[in-house]
């Protein structure tokens, strides 16, 4: 058993916060360029692209991100035939994550907006496209920024998750260090700590953000 | 040749038939007031002209187009015929000027100074040049109306179609709108509205219809319809109206 060193525990786990902090970083992105497509193909007026992007949608919400971590995990190695490191499984996972809460999102702030609204710009001769891009989706980026700021705090507690299937995050690095000095009490309370100081900004932020666009009504 | 000619409409909500063989010819600079009980077919009616309602059977033409046939472009009709609604639908985000060069600039084309030298023609018109920068929250219900129906005349209409317009408004802002309306009239635009406002219907119209069940129960003259009912249905409209 190793002396337990507070300052050189803090390093390794701001360290390992690093690669949590990327992760979430690639989720975000990749997660939000994804949902774009899922949320165009939800809200068109094309039946079959609806259907596929439902049916992905409530899969996903459906099944514990962890059980998606090890289809992802045990499945691709088994069909593509190669294998693929858990950085790679983590990044695919949960980009598929949060893009399917992310076109949720989004496809109901697009909903949220009046009927009418449309029929005001189809009035004026905007054709479908023309009345998403300069009527409906400025309206519906108002109501969908606080949630999704306030989900992308769920993305990060999410990660934690993929210390399952050995990325060397956060969370698995505080494992790997309770085993060699066993102060489990002291170093997860340092890593929740860490967690927590990630998430509250945002969610702060999020908060904030409600309030405002509330008040602007 | 009318400028709009219906024949034989027909249209349902699922099992219900909510109008039934419909036909109305409407002439250039005509004016077409229709009044009924409210779950007549009004409004159902006026939203079929311009194709945002679909119809089972009949046809409407609009300026030589059939607005019902399958090819129809209907972004080419609607930039021919105005349509003004209940709750106004402007758009929230966008400043008055916006909400009336929006539809200039991106479907005409227009760069911005031209389509602001037309708005500020058509706020004219509705009295409401001063009120350019404002949002649509900032402004009561009756400059709103004014605003949008700046907005459908911005877009040079052969025809406007007129929704209850100001059956959401309080009774002291109606005033603003109808003179509004009148000034159009007067200018020689052809309008079909669909109103409560009977007094006004009988000022301004060439024509009044009276719609019921779904159908166009009577029709004619303001002198005449109003002063001398063909039908009891009519008849006992006006007199719980008027």
């Amino acid at each position: 058993m190793r002396t337990f060193d507070f300052i050189e525990v803090l390093q390794q786990l701001l360290t390992a916060a690093k690669w949590t902090v990327a992760l979430s970083c690639v989720a975000l992105i990749g997660g939000g360029l994804l949902a774009l497509v899922l949320t165009a193909a939800i809200t068109g007026p094309f039946r079959p692209l609806y259907w596929m992007g439902r049916a992905g949608i409530q899969f996903i919400q459906g099944t514990p991100l962890l059980m998606q971590l090890f289809l992802f995990y045990f499945g691709l190695p088994l069909f593509l035939g190669v294998n693929i490191s858990a950085w790679a499984v983590a990044c695919i996972t949960l980009i598929i994550f949060t893009s399917s809460y992310l076109a949720e999102i989004w496809s109901s702030s697009i909903r949220a907006i009046p009927a009418a609204q449309w029929e005001a710009a189809s009035s004026l001769g905007l054709c479908h496209l023309q009345q998403l891009r300069y009527v409906i989706v400025p309206q519906a980026v108002k109501i969908a920024i606080p949630p999704s700021v306030g989900f992308s705090a769920q993305v990060i507690k999410g990660t934690s998750l993929t210390s399952i299937i050995g990325f060397l995050e956060l969370t698995r690095i505080g494992q790997a260090i309770n085993n060699v000095t066993f102060k489990p009490f002291i170093v997860y309370s340092m890593v929740a700590g860490i967690y927590f100081l990630l998430c509250y900004p945002i969610s702060f932020y999020s908060r904030k953000m409600e309030r405002k666009l509330h008040a602007a009504g | 040749m009318p400028l709009v000619k219906i024949a034989n409409l027909y249209k349902n909500f699922g099992d219900t038939q909510v109008l039934r063989d419909i036909s109305l010819d409407v002439h250039r600079g005509e004016i077409v007031s229709i009044i009924g009980r409210s779950g007549a077919g009004k409004s159902t009616f006026l939203r079929c002209i311009n194709g945002l309602e679909p119809i089972q059977s009949g046809r409407i033409m609009v300026d030589g187009v059939d607005v019902g046939a399958a090819d129809t472009d209907l972004r080419r009709l609607r930039q021919r015929v105005g349509f003004v609604f209940q709750s106004y639908n402007l758009f929230p985000h966008l400043s008055v000027l916006d909400n009336i060069t929006l539809a200039l600039r991106i479907v005409h084309g227009m760069d911005s100074s031209r389509s602001a030298g037309i708005a500020a023609d058509v706020l004219r018109k509705v009295g409401m040049e001063d009120k350019k920068a404002a949002f649509p929250d900032q402004l009561s219900g009756g400059q709103q109306q004014r605003v949008a129906i700046a907005r459908s005349l911005a877009m040079n209409p052969q025809l406007m179609l007129f929704d209850e317009i100001t059956s959401a408004l309080d009774p002291e802002l109606i005033k603003e709108v109808l003179s509004v309306l009148e000034n159009l009239a007067q200018g020689g635009m052809t309008m079909i509205l669909v109103t409560h406002e009977i007094g006004f219907a009988r000022k301004v119209s060439d024509r009044v219809v009276f719609m019921h069940h779904g159908m166009i129960w009577e029709s004619g003259a303001p002198e005449e319809f109003f002063h001398n009912p063909k039908t009891e249905e009519l008849a006992t409209f006006l007199q719980s109206v008027i």
